[in-house]
C-alpha cells in the first residue's frame, strides 16, 4: 500500500465523519420549511420540488443506503438498474402513502431505513453468502427497501396536514424533488467512489467501509427506537 | 483486510468480495462495538439528554438535547419570572389578515401551568393548531395538544415540557380576523412568530 492511496483513503473517511454531524443536524425539516407547510395553500411546484431535493440531500439514511447500494457495482448500466429500482420502490409508497393516508410511525420507519443500511453494509462483505450459503436476490432488495424508504418520505410530509387542494401536484413536485435531490447526491458519491477505485486502497478498505456502513446504520436504528420509546411511552 | 477472495477477472464480474468467517466476525463485532460506544456517549446525551456515561455532560453534549437546565440560561429571566411573579395576566389582539395563518407563543418550563381563552372579534371561525415545540429541537418535531377549527376556546395547560407553546390560527376567510387572547399563568411572553 502506498502512502499516497492511504492518505486519501484517511482524508475519505475523514470528510465522511466531519460531514457526518452537519447532516445530521440538517436531518429532518427545519422551522422555516414547517412554517411554510403549515401556510401553504394549493399547488406551489417549486417549493415542494425544493424540499423534496433538499430532504434527500441532507438525507443521510438514504444516502448510506445508496452509497451501499452503488459501492459494488462498476458499470453504470447497473447503476442505472439500481437506482432505478430504488426510485420505483421508493416513490410508490410516497405517492400512495401521502394519498391514501397511510399513517406509519416515523420512528419506527426511521428505524427500518436504518437497518436497510446495515443489511447493504453485510451484504456487502458478503456476509449472506459466507453465513448462509445463500445470495438473497440484491435488485429485489433494493426494490423492497425502497419501499420503506418511501414510507419514511411520506412521513415527513405527512406530519403536516397539507390541504386536500393541490395535492397531488405538490406530491408529484416533491417526488420529482427528491429524484433531482436523489441524483445530485448520486453524482458527488458516484465520483468520489470512482476516483477511490483507481487506487489500491479502495479494495483494502473496502472491508472497513463497509463496516462502517453498518456500524452507521446501527446508530440510526438505536437512534430511532429510542425515539420511538421516548415519544410515543416516555 | 487482506483475505479479500478473488481473481483479477473476478474484481470486474463479481459485484460482491465473499470475505473469510473470520473478517466477517471481526467487521460485524467492530461495527456494533463502534455504534454502541456512539450511541451511548454521544447520541443518547446530545438527542435525549440521557447521559449514562458521564462523558456526554463533560464534553457539552447534554446542553443540545433541550432536557437539562444547561438549555435554560439561553432564554434569559424564564426563571426570574417565574419566581417574582407567579401569576401574570396578559390580554392581547392579533391580527391575522385573510388568508394568512400566525403564530403566538408563550416560554413556559416544565411544570408551568396557564389558563388561556381566546375567541374572535366578530364571531369568525379559524383553523388553529394549539401546539408546543421542546426547547433546543432541531428536527422540527413539535405536540399537538388541539387541532381543530372554532370561533372561540379556553382552558388551562401545563407544560409537560421546557419550550414555546401557543397557537397556529389560519384565516381561510377573504377578511382580515382580530383575535383577542387572553392568559393567566406562569410564561414568558415569545409573542408572534
Amino acid at each position: 500500500m502506498s502512502f499516497k492511496s492511504t492518505s486519501i483513503t484517511i482524508i475519505i473517511l475523514l470528510a465522511c465523519f466531519i460531514g457526518l454531524p452537519s447532516l445530521v443536524l440538517a436531518h429532518g425539516v427545519d422551522g422555516n420549511t414547517k412554517q411554510f407547510l403549515l401556510d401553504n395553500q394549493g399547488v406551489s411546484i417549486i417549493p415542494f420540488l425544493y424540499i423534496g431535493a433538499k430532504h434527500m440531500v441532507t438525507g443521510y439514511d438514504h444516502l448510506l443506503f445508496l452509497i451501499g447500494v452503488i459501492f459494488f457495482l462498476y458499470r453504470t448500466k447497473d447503476v442505472l438498474v439500481y437506482v432505478t429500482l430504488f426510485t420505483i420502490g421508493h416513490s410508490l409508497t410516497l405517492m400512495s402513502g401521502v394519498l391514501n393516508n397511510i399513517a406509519v410511525n416515523p420512528y419506527l420507519i426511521d428505524a427500518i431505513i436504518g437497518f436497510s443500511v446495515v443489511y447493504k453494509g453485510f451484504d456487502n462483505l458478503g456476509g449472506f453468502q459466507r453465513l448462509f450459503r445463500y445470495q438473497p436476490n440484491t435488485k429485489l432488495a433494493v426494490l423492497i427497501f425502497g419501499l420503506f424508504h418511501g414510507f419514511g418520505l411520506a412521513t415527513k410530509l405527512q406530519e403536516f396536514q397539507i390541504p386536500k387542494d393541490g395535492l397531488l401536484e405538490n406530491l408529484i413536485a416533491f417526488n420529482v424533488g427528491v429524484e433531482v435531490g436523489q441524483f445530485f447526491a448520486l453524482m458527488v458519491v458516484l465520483i468520489a467512489i470512482s476516483f477511490w477505485r483507481r487506487h489500491r486502497s479502495f479494495l483494502q478498505f473496502s472491508t472497513v467501509a463497509n463496516s462502517l456502513l453498518m456500524s452507521g446504520g446501527m446508530m440510526l436504528v438505536a437512534y430511532q427506537l429510542t425515539g420511538y420509546f421516548w415519544h410515543t411511552i416516555g | 483486510m487482506t483475505e479479500l477472495e478473488h481473481t483479477g477477472k473476478a474484481q470486474h464480474e463479481l459485484d460482491h468480495t465473499v470475505q473469510s468467517k473470520k473478517t466477517l466476525l471481526k467487521a460485524t463485532a467492530f461495527a456494533s462495538l463502534l455504534a454502541v460506544i456512539v450511541f451511548f456517549v454521544a447520541i443518547l446525551p446530545a438527542e435525549f439528554g440521557i447521559d449514562p456515561t458521564g462523558l456526554g455532560n463533560l464534553m457539552g453534549l447534554t446542553q443540545l438535547s433541550g432536557q437539562v437546565p444547561v438549555a435554560q440560561a439561553t432564554i434569559p429571566q424564564a426563571d426570574t419570572i417565574k419566581q417574582s411573579i407567579p401569576d401574570q395576566k396578559d390580554s392581547v389582539d392579533i391580527s391575522i389578515p385573510a388568508g394568512k395563518g400566525l403564530e403566538y407563543k408563550f416560554y413556559l418550563s416544565k411544570g408551568d401551568a396557564m389558563r388561556y381563552g381566546w375567541s374572535t372579534k366578530d364571531g369568525e371561525l379559524l383553523f388553529f393548531d394549539f401546539h408546543g415545540e421542546p426547547q433546543g429541537d432541531t428536527t422540527g418535531y413539535f405536540e399537538s395538544y388541539t387541532v381543530s377549527t372554532a370561533k372561540t376556546a379556553r382552558g388551562s395547560f401545563t407544560a409537560t415540557f421546557d419550550g414555546s407553546h401557543g397557537w397556529y390560527w389560519k384565516n381561510k376567510g377573504l377578511h382580515d380576523v382580530v383575535v383577542t387572547l387572553q392568559t393567566e399563568g406562569s410564561y414568558k411572553i415569545i409573542g408572534l412568530k
